[in-house]
């Protein structure tokens, strides 16, 4: 009986304990109510800028890819019509 | 190579003055109470999603012509079509996850819609890639895949009415606020003539090199008979 009466004084003194500790143990979780209004944590307009920054310059880089493809060709093809117009000179036949 | 049509110099400019005239439209358009000012990233990122799809089934049919009846024109039509679709794409699978990082709180999710859309990119990467190291055979290749990238594209768009995913439905841009639809359409015009006049500088671009490689067998012939 003297046991038992122990081990509900015991029982009774840990939950005690718990509940006394349970706000703390919260706090150590990190999780805080929020006072006043929700306040975002993210700034969105780095994220806007960002997808039409990387879109305007995607779109620059492939007309500058694409101008220097067309530049290349033309150099190319002005050599080539040199090469076509020496033979030509010289009396060979044409293309 | 053939100088450019007063058209195409039209188009040209239209864009370069869209791209000054429409981001005031978008900033002017109202705000979208839940997600707020991240929501305008979806002006571009739908136009460019459109031609990313745009420029797989130009690839695709262009792909068909070449494979089914032999036609050159048809593979540098799919060729040009196909470099925009995986540019497009790009540009899609940015700007999507910039917004999901602010309205969700994650840069990516694999769901039906995302996973699809990446898979397609990647499919226009590899008709790309096996166009350029294909060998022989990669332009045949290459047209097969543009096939099967065309065959997701209905997959990518119904995605988000088929399966449960995070990304908005496509009911999104029909009940769009009648307030949003200037700079939504604008957004999507620019977009458009960006695509097309791109296109237009591409396919010039690869008729072009065919040309070149022509003449050049036709020196080298013209030389040895010479």
């Amino acid at each position: 009986m003297k046991n038992r009466n122990r081990w509900g004084r015991a029982w009774l003194l840990a939950v005690g304990v718990l509940a006394w500790l349970a706000p703390a143990l919260a706090v150590a979780q990190d999780f805080q109510k929020v006072n006043g209004p929700l306040r975002e944590e993210l700034p969105a307009t780095p994220f806007v800028a960002a997808a039409y920054g990387f879109i305007w310059i995607a779109l620059l880089a492939y007309v500058v890819w694409l101008a220097r493809g067309v530049g290349r060709v033309r150099k190319d093809l002005a050599e080539l019509r040199g090469r076509i117009g020496e033979q030509a000179d010289r009396g060979g036949p044409r293309p | 190579m053939r100088s450019v049509g007063i058209g195409f110099v039209a188009a040209a400019t239209a864009a370069a003055v869209g791209f000054l005239f429409v981001p005031a439209l978008i900033l002017g358009a109202p705000l979208e109470p839940v997600m707020g000012f991240v929501q305008k990233i979806f002006y571009f990122h739908v136009p460019c999603a459109t031609m990313l799809f745009l420029s797989t089934f130009v690839c695709a049919g262009g792909s068909i012509a070449y494979l089914f009846k032999g036609s050159e024109a048809g593979d540098r039509v799919a060729a040009s079509a196909g470099e925009l679709a995986v540019l497009f794409g790009l540009c899609t699978l940015v700007t999507g996850p910039l917004w999901g990082r602010k309205a969700w709180g994650v840069w990516w999710q694999w769901d039906a819609r995302l996973t699809s859309a990446l898979l397609l990119e990647l499919i226009m990467i590899a008709y790309l890639l096996a166009r350029r190291y294909g060998g022989p055979a990669g332009r045949k290749l290459s047209a097969a895949l543009a096939l099967f990238a065309a065959i997701d594209v209905p997959l990518v768009y119904k995605s988000v009415d088929i399966w449960r995913t995070v990304h908005p439905q496509t009911t999104v841009v029909p009940s769009l606020d009648p307030r949003m639809r200037p700079a939504f359409w604008s957004a999507f015009a620019l977009i458009l003539l960006v695509w097309a006049v791109l296109f237009m500088v591409r396919l010039r671009l690869e008729a072009a090199r065919a040309e070149l490689a022509s003449l050049r067998l036709d020196v080298e012939d013209m030389l040895e008979t010479g």
